[in-house]
C-alpha cells in the first residue's frame, strides 16, 4: 500500500511539473491582467522543439534550450498581435494553438526524430526518505530549477519595480499609463517571460519526462495550467498547489487501472479537466482576480 | 524695484514678479465647436484660484491643454513669465504642473506607499517610500498610512493619497478638478485646509476646478467664471457673493437654442415680470399643480455602488400630461436614475411606485412592462443597434407584436415600420436601411418612435437632443410636448438649462443624488436657478 502510495505521489509530481513552469509563467501575465489560452501553444512547441533540438544536436540539454526559444518565438508572435496591434488574445491564442498542433503533428510525420532524455538526478540520503524520498528527491534534473524558480519569481513580482509595474497594469492600467509606464511594453514583456516558461514546461515534458514527442503531446494542459492560476487565486502557492492537484488527477487517472480499480476509461481521462472546471466554478468567484483581468488596455483617458 | 513696463493685458499683480501661470488667447477647436474661445487667465503664485462653469463651460478642455492632454490650437501659455509648449502629460510633469483628476487613478490592490512609487524609476524603496508619504502627510497634514491597502481607504483617505502622489514631485502648480464630488462635507473642508497651506505655506499655486459655489467662495481667492469656452468674469473672491456666481455661471443671454426651438407662439401666459430676462420667455404654458394626479413617484431612493452613494434619499413625483425637467451638473445622480428607471439599478431601499403600486426595481423589464419609455442618454450605446435595420430597430422592445408562436413577420415588421416612419415623418431611403446611415436627428427620431409606439404612461427622456441639429432639436420638442398633451408623465434629464427651459412645465434640480428643490416653470428665476445647482438650499 505504501509503495503504490509512493508511487502515485512520484507520479504526480512528474506529471505536474510541466504544469508548474508553465504555470509561473502564466501567473506573471495574468498578474498583468492577461490570459493567454496560447500557453498551450507555447507548451507543445517547446515540447517539439525540444525533442527537435536534442536530434540535431544530440544534446537532450539544448534540446531544453530549443524548447525554451520556441515558446519565446510563439509569445513573440502572439504579443506582436495581440499587445501591439491590439488584435483579440483569444482569436489570435486560438489560431496558435491550432497552428502549433498542425505543424507539429505535420513535422512528426515528416523529419525523422530521435528519441533523446534527460538523466535523472538522485539527491543522496534525501532520495531515501520513506513514501516522498523518491518522488521528491529522484526527478529528472531540470525538475530542481523549479526550487530556484518559485522563489525567484515571487521576488520579481513582488520586490522590483518590474513588478510592482505587471501588478499595477493587472488592476488599473490607465492609472499606470498616466504614471508614464508603457502599458503594452510590460505585457509584451511578461508574456514573452511566460513563453520561455511555457516552453520550458514542454520541453520538460517530452525531453525529460517521455523521452519523444506525441502528436498532440500537452493535450490541453497549457489550458489546464491557465485553470490552476484562476484556481490558485492568483497567488504563487495557488498556482503551485493548482498545478499539482491538477498532476495528482492525471496520475489518479493512471494508477486507478493498475490498482484494480474498474472505472469507465473515457470517464478516466476526462476527470482531470473535470476536476479543472469543477474548480474554476468553485473557487473563481471566491478570490479576487486583477480588476483588469481579461480587458484589452486601450490608451487614453477617461 | 525697478519699474518694468507693464505687458499688455497682464494685470500689475506682484509688479515686477511674472505670474505663475499666464495664458493668452488659448482657442481650441473640435471640428466645427469651439470649446476655449480666447481664453486669457493669469494666477499667480500663492493663490487658490477658482475655475466655475457649468459641464461642456470649456473648464476641463482648458486644463487639460495645461497637463498636457490636449493641444491648443492658438495662443501661449506662460510659466513664470517664459513661454512653454506642454506636448504630453509628462512635459507637464517636468514643468512642475500637476494634477488631481476628477476620478482617482490610484490601483486599489496595492498598498499606499506602492501606488506613490509606481512610476519612478530604480528598485522600489519601501521604507524610503513609506518615510516620504509620512513626511508630506506631517508637512501638509494628509495623515494616510503608508501601508495600508488602498482598498481598504475611505475615499477622502484616497484623495489623500492622490495629492501625496502629487505633491511627491514638488510641483509648483497643482490643478485639482471637481475634487470634492466624491467627499463628504468635513473631507472637503479638510482638503480645503490642505490646499491653503499648499499655496500659501508653500508658495505654490492651486487651480480649483468647481461647480459649486459655495467650495468656490470659501476656498478660493480669485475666481474666473466660463461659459460656452469663454471667460465671462473675474473676481476677487472677496469682492463677490454667491448670487453674482450664479447668474454669472448660468448666463442671462438668449441661446441659440432657445431660439432654435422656435415655439414662441404658445407663450401668452408668461410672468411679465420674466419677460425682462431673454432667456426666461417661456414657450410652455403653466400647468396648475394638483391638476394631474400622480403617475410615477420615486420616494426616498437609495443607491450605492461600491461603497459611494450615488443616489442618497431621492424622492420625486411625476404627474401625468407634464413635462417634469431634471436640471443639474452631471454626474449628481442623473444617470443611476436613468438606470433605476430602465431596470439596471437595484435600489439599495425606497421605492418606486406606478399609479400606487410598487415596482420591483432592478428586475429586467419590469419597469419596461409597466409601462416606462425610456430615450436612453447614449442612443449609440443603448438606444439602438446600428448595424440593424430601420425595421429592426422599431420593433426592437416590441417584438411579440409582430411574432407569432416564436417566429417573426417580415411583413408585419415592415407593415409596422412604414406606419411609424410616416407618423413620425423619420427621413430613411427604406425601412431596410441599416440605423448607421441615418443621420443622428433620424435615429433619435426612430428611437422615440419605438418608445411611443408603446404607448407608454411615464416617457424618460435623458438628454434628448444631445449633438442634434437645430431642426432635429425643434422636432423632439414638439413631439416631447405632444407626449405631455397626450397624458404622458414625461421626465427630462438634462444638463442643458435651455433645453430645461424650454421644455418643462416643472422643474426639479439634483444633486448629489437627492433633489435640492423644485419649482414651476413660471417661478424660475436663474440666480435661484443656479444657486441650486450650485448645491444651495433656496
Amino acid at each position: 500500500m505504501i509503495e503504490s502510495l509512493a508511487l502515485i505521489l512520484a507520479s504526480s509530481l512528474r506529471l505536474a511539473t510541466p504544469l508548474m513552469f508553465a504555470g509561473l509563467g502564466e501567473y506573471m501575465a495574468e498578474k498583468a491582467g492577461m490570459i493567454n489560452i496560447s500557453i498551450e501553444g507555447m507548451m507543445l512547441a517547446g515540447a517539439f522543439s525540444a525533442i527537435l533540438g536534442a536530434t540535431v544536436t544530440g544534446s537532450p540539454v539544448l534540446g531544453l534550450v530549443f524548447g525554451i526559444l520556441a515558446g519565446v518565438m510563439i509569445a513573440f508572435v502572439h504579443a506582436t498581435f495581440s499587445y501591439r496591434l491590439t488584435v483579440n488574445t483569444y482569436v489570435v491564442g486560438l489560431t496558435l494553438n491550432l497552428l502549433v498542433l498542425g505543424l507539429t503533428s505535420f513535422l512528426l510525420d515528416t523529419l525523422d526524430l530521435a528519441d533523446s532524455q534527460l538523466s535523472k538526478f538522485e539527491i543522496p540520503f534525501l532520495s531515501d526518505l520513506p513514501l516522498v524520498g523518491q518522488a521528491v528527491f529522484n526527478q529528472r534534473w531540470p525538475a530542481y530549477l523549479l526550487w530556484i524558480l518559485i522563489p525567484t519569481v515571487w521576488f520579481v513580482m513582488y520586490r522590483t519595480r518590474w513588478g510592482l509595474d505587471m501588478r499595477a497594469i493587472g488592476e488599473n492600467p490607465a492609472a499606470v499609463d498616466a504614471t508614464g509606464i508603457n502599458v503594452l511594453k510590460r505585457q509584451r514583456q511578461g508574456l514573452l517571460l511566460a513563453g520561455a516558461f511555457s516552453g520550458l514546461g514542454g520541453a520538460y515534458l517530452s525531453v525529460a519526462e517521455v523521452g519523444l514527442f506525441n502528436q498532440n503531446m500537452t493535450a490541453a494542459r497549457g489550458y489546464v495550467v491557465i485553470a490552476a492560476v484562476i484556481f490558485g487565486g492568483w497567488t504563487i502557492k495557488g498556482t503551485i498547489a493548482g498545478c499539482l492537484l491538477f498532476g495528482a488527477a492525471d496520475a489518479m487517472r493512471l494508477a486507478l487501472p493498475a490498482l484494480g480499480f474498474t472505472l469507465n476509461a473515457q470517464l478516466l481521462i476526462a476527470s482531470p479537466y473535470i476536476l479543472a472546471l469543477v474548480a474554476l466554478v468553485v473557487f473563481a468567484r471566491r478570490s479576487r482576480a486583477p480588476a483588469a483581468y481579461g480587458r484589452p488596455f486601450v490608451r487614453g483617458l477617461t | 524695484m525697478q519699474m518694468s513696463t507693464p505687458k499688455a493685458g497682464a494685470p500689475a499683480h506682484n509688479a515686477g514678479a511674472p505670474a505663475a501661470v499666464e495664458l493668452r488667447g488659448i482657442t481650441k477647436r473640435y471640428g466645427s465647436i469651439v470649446v476655449c474661445d480666447d481664453v486669457r487667465l493669469t494666477v499667480h503664485r500663492g493663490e487658490i484660484h477658482g475655475l466655475l462653469g457649468q459641464n461642456g463651460a470649456g473648464k476641463s478642455t482648458l486644463v487639460k491643454i495645461l497637463i498636457g492632454l490636449a493641444q491648443r490650437d492658438a495662443g501661449e501659455i506662460l510659466l513664470e513669465g517664459r513661454t512653454v509648449d506642454i506636448s504630453d502629460p509628462l512635459a507637464a510633469a517636468d514643468l512642475g504642473i500637476a494634477m488631481v483628476h476628477q476620478h482617482f487613478s490610484l490601483v486599489e490592490e496595492l498598498t499606499v506607499w506602492e501606488n506613490v512609487t509606481l512610476g519612478e524609476a530604480g528598485r522600489p524603496d519601501a521604507r524610503r517610500t513609506r518615510d516620504l508619504v509620512r513626511d508630506i502627510g506631517l508637512r501638509y497634514g494628509l495623515d494616510v498610512d503608508p501601508d495600508a491597502r488602498v482598498e481598504d481607504l475611505s475615499t477622502g483617505e484616497r484623495q489623500r493619497v492622490e495629492i501625496i502622489k502629487c505633491l511627491r514631485r514638488d510641483p509648483s502648480l497643482l490643478i485639482l478638478d471637481e475634487p470634492t464630488s466624491v467627499l463628504t462635507l468635513a473631507e472637503s473642508r479638510e482638503l480645503f485646509t490642505v490646499l491653503r497651506h499648499v499655496a500659501q505655506g508653500e508658495g505654490k499655486t492651486v487651480i480649483l476646478i468647481s461647480h459649486k459655489l459655495d467650495e468656490i467662495l470659501s476656498a478660493t481667492d480669485h475666481v474666473t467664471i466660463m461659459r460656452s469656452g469663454r471667460i465671462v468674469a473675474q473676481r476677487a473672491t472677496a469682492a463677490t457673493d454667491e448670487r453674482e456666481l450664479a447668474r454669472e455661471m448660468v448666463g442671462r443671454e438668449l441661446s441659440k437654442w432657445v431660439a432654435a426651438s422656435a415655439l414662441g407662439d404658445s407663450d401668452a401666459l408668461i410672468d411679465p415680470s420674466l419677460s425682462t430676462d431673454p432667456a426666461m420667455l417661456s414657450p410652455v404654458e403653466p400647468i396648475h399643480e394638483d391638476e394631474f394626479p400622480v403617475r410615477l413617484r420615486i420616494h426616498e431612493a437609495r443607491v450605492s455602488r461600491d461603497g459611494r452613494p450615488l443616489l442618497q434619499g431621492l424622492s420625486l413625483d411625476l404627474r401625468a400630461g407634464e413635462i417634469l425637467g431634471l436640471a443639474g451638473v452631471e454626474g449628481n445622480g442623473q444617470q443611476v436614475l436613468g438606470d433605476l428607471l430602465s431596470s439596471l439599478v437595484e435600489l439599495d431601499s425606497g421605492t418606486v411606485e406606478m399609479d400606487g403600486v410598487a415596482l420591483a426595481t432592478g428586475r429586467p423589464g419590469v419597469m419596461h412592462m409597466a409601462g416606462i419609455g425610456v430615450i436612453p442618454e447614449d442612443r449609440h450605446a443603448s438606444g439602438c443597434v446600428l448595424d440593424m435595420s430601420v425595421a429592426e430597430n422599431l420593433v426592437m422592445s416590441t417584438v411579440e407584436s409582430v411574432a407569432r408562436r416564436g417566429f417573426v413577420s417580415r411583413k408585419a415588421i415592415r407593415a409596422n415600420a412604414e406606419r411609424l416612419i410616416e407618423q413620425f415623418e423619420i427621413a430613411t431611403p427604406s425601412p431596410d436601411t441599416p440605423m448607421r446611415q441615418l443621420s443622428g436627428g433620424n435615429q433619435q427620431k426612430v428611437v422615440l418612435a419605438r418608445e411611443l409606439s408603446l404607448n407608454p404612461r411615464v416617457l424618460v427622456a435623458a438628454y434628448p437632443t444631445r449633438g442634434l441639429d437645430v431642426g432635429a432639436i425643434e422636432y423632439m420638442t414638439e413631439r416631447l410636448h405632444d407626449a405631455a398633451a397626450s397624458g404622458i408623465a414625461v421626465l427630462l434629464i438634462s444638463t442643458e438649462l435651455e433645453e430645461i427651459l424650454t421644455l418643462s412645465h416643472h422643474i426639479a434640480v439634483i444633486h448629489r443624488g437627492s433633489i435640492v428643490g423644485q419649482m414651476r416653470r413660471v417661478d424660475v428665476d436663474a440666480e435661484r436657478l443656479g444657486l441650486m445647482m450650485g448645491g444651495q438650499v433656496v
